[in-house]
């Protein structure tokens, strides 16, 4: 009885990992994060969006490069020019991984990413003489399901966000340049009469030759 | 590198069993560097009546034996100040959300000190259901292990629920925006055309005055 609680406090514990919510940073040129894995084979997964882009001439943003470093260094995931995606791979090694985003132009860029480390407890995790109590395997697999349709929330959120300041955007601007359409219209016929005028005064048309 | 590696791991691994201890959820968090001047900073949009939690502690990547110092604030949307501390090496702070919005939390080094390049700054930031105290749960109610578990289950369910719900509303508001906006563009139109003409007849009316006027025609 005291083993299996023993054994069921430590299945707690390394099935209850990575909780960390949706954060944003700002992206001016390389900013990396960072998060540790414990277990060689856990699965990373986890999605990032660019919640900035407010680009007004010129093509579109050619969005930001995100890439996932192994603690050996070597480049696990590389994703280029995107505005937002999700991620989702298995951990060769344990140790610390990178995860950094690029911007390649000058102007900053908010992301706002969430990043999760799921672990499923197996064979390797409990001492020789315990095994592995099958219901505890399920309840981790089913947490790690529920975490990846949060996740998934997690990411719609995020990208709802940015639909968001974009919808904004596209009201101000409309409201913006018709108003500065019209009055750009009332100043140019305006300027167009004063102009006919002038021709017809008498100071120019006297010296007409 | 390898000295790197150790001192991370080994202040991960005593972060876990001291929450092993405790009971508490093993949360590991991100790890971000400080930059040597500046600040960094990292935000999340939280709406109100919700319950935030953060951990954060410093090491120093090139010497593990001597501790940086960071200082730490976190605004709320609206410009109050929620957590200022200053010249620690492991803070955390606690608070309910009162309005939706913007929540900022930004750590810069102390500049009384010695020039250190390679500080890293690991966070815990937990939100919602994840802050809950399910240690507390469990003693209240007299549950453990998989009831214990079963019970965090169901509340991640009903977060999700929720959730989707906070979706559907605010993907209804949004096609609200995108219809008028659309509206909008269709009236704005019509009424640069009628200005337009408006201002071509002006034009003409008053031209045609002025050279009458001027007895030209």
């Amino acid at each position: 009885m005291e083993m299996k609680q023993i054994y069921v406090l430590a299945a707690l514990l390394l099935s209850f990992v990575g909780r960390i919510s949706s954060l944003s940073i700002t992206v001016n040129d390389v900013e990396c994060v960072y998060e540790y894995v414990f277990y060689e084979g856990d699965a990373i997964s986890g999605n990032f969006v660019v919640v900035d882009h407010d680009i007004f001439w010129g093509s579109d943003h050619p969005g930001i490069d995100f890439t996932v470093s192994s603690p050996g260094g070597n480049v696990v995931h590389n994703i280029k020019g995107t505005s937002g995606d999700k991620f989702e791979l298995k951990a060769p090694r344990s140790g610390m991984y990178k995860f950094c985003f690029h911007n390649p132009y000058s102007t900053p860029e908010t992301v706002s990413f969430y990043i999760h480390v799921g672990h499923i407890p197996n064979e390797h995790d409990v001492a020789k003489d315990e095994h592995l109590d099958p219901i505890n395997v399920k309840i981790a697999e089913l947490r790690e399901a529920l975490e990846s349709v949060t996740a998934e929330q997690k990411y719609l959120r995020a990208r709802d966000n940015r639909h968001r300041h974009t919808n904004e955007s596209t009201r101000k601007r409309v409201i913006g340049y018709t108003v500065g359409e019209y009055l750009l219209l009332a100043a140019v016929s305006s300027l167009q009469v004063l102009y006919i005028r002038r021709l017809f005064s008498k100071s120019v048309a006297y010296n007409r030759v | 590198m390898a000295p790197r590696l150790i001192s991370r791991a080994a202040v991960a691994v005593l972060l876990l069993l001291s929450m092993a201890s405790s009971l508490l959820p093993a949360a590991r968090g991100i790890w971000l560097s400080i930059p040597s001047t500046g600040t960094k900073c990292v935000s999340e949009e939280i709406h109100s009546n919700v319950i935030v939690l953060a951990d954060y502690y410093v090491i120093n990547e090139d010497k593990p034996e001597h501790v940086p110092k960071v200082s730490s604030r976190v605004t709320s949307p609206y410009g109050n100040n929620l957590h200022h501390l200053e010249n620690v090496t492991h803070g955390q702070f606690a608070f309910t959300t009162s309005e939706a919005g913007n929540y900022l939390a930004c750590f810069w080094l102390d500049e009384h000190q010695e020039h250190v390049s390679n500080v890293s700054l690991g966070l815990e930031w937990k939100t919602g259901i994840a802050a809950k105290d399910w240690d507390s749960v469990a003693k209240k109610e007299k549950i453990e292990g998989v009831e214990l578990d079963l019970k965090r289950l169901e509340a991640s369910v009903e977060s999700i629920h929720q959730n989707l719900i906070y979706l559907k509303e605010r993907e209804a508001e949004m096609r609200e925006v995108s219809e008028q906006t659309n509206g909008k563009v269709a009236w704005f139109s019509i009424m640069a055309l009628s200005v337009c003409i408006a201002v071509a007849a002006f034009q003409l009316w008053y031209l045609k005055r002025y050279f009458l006027k001027k007895k030209l025609i």
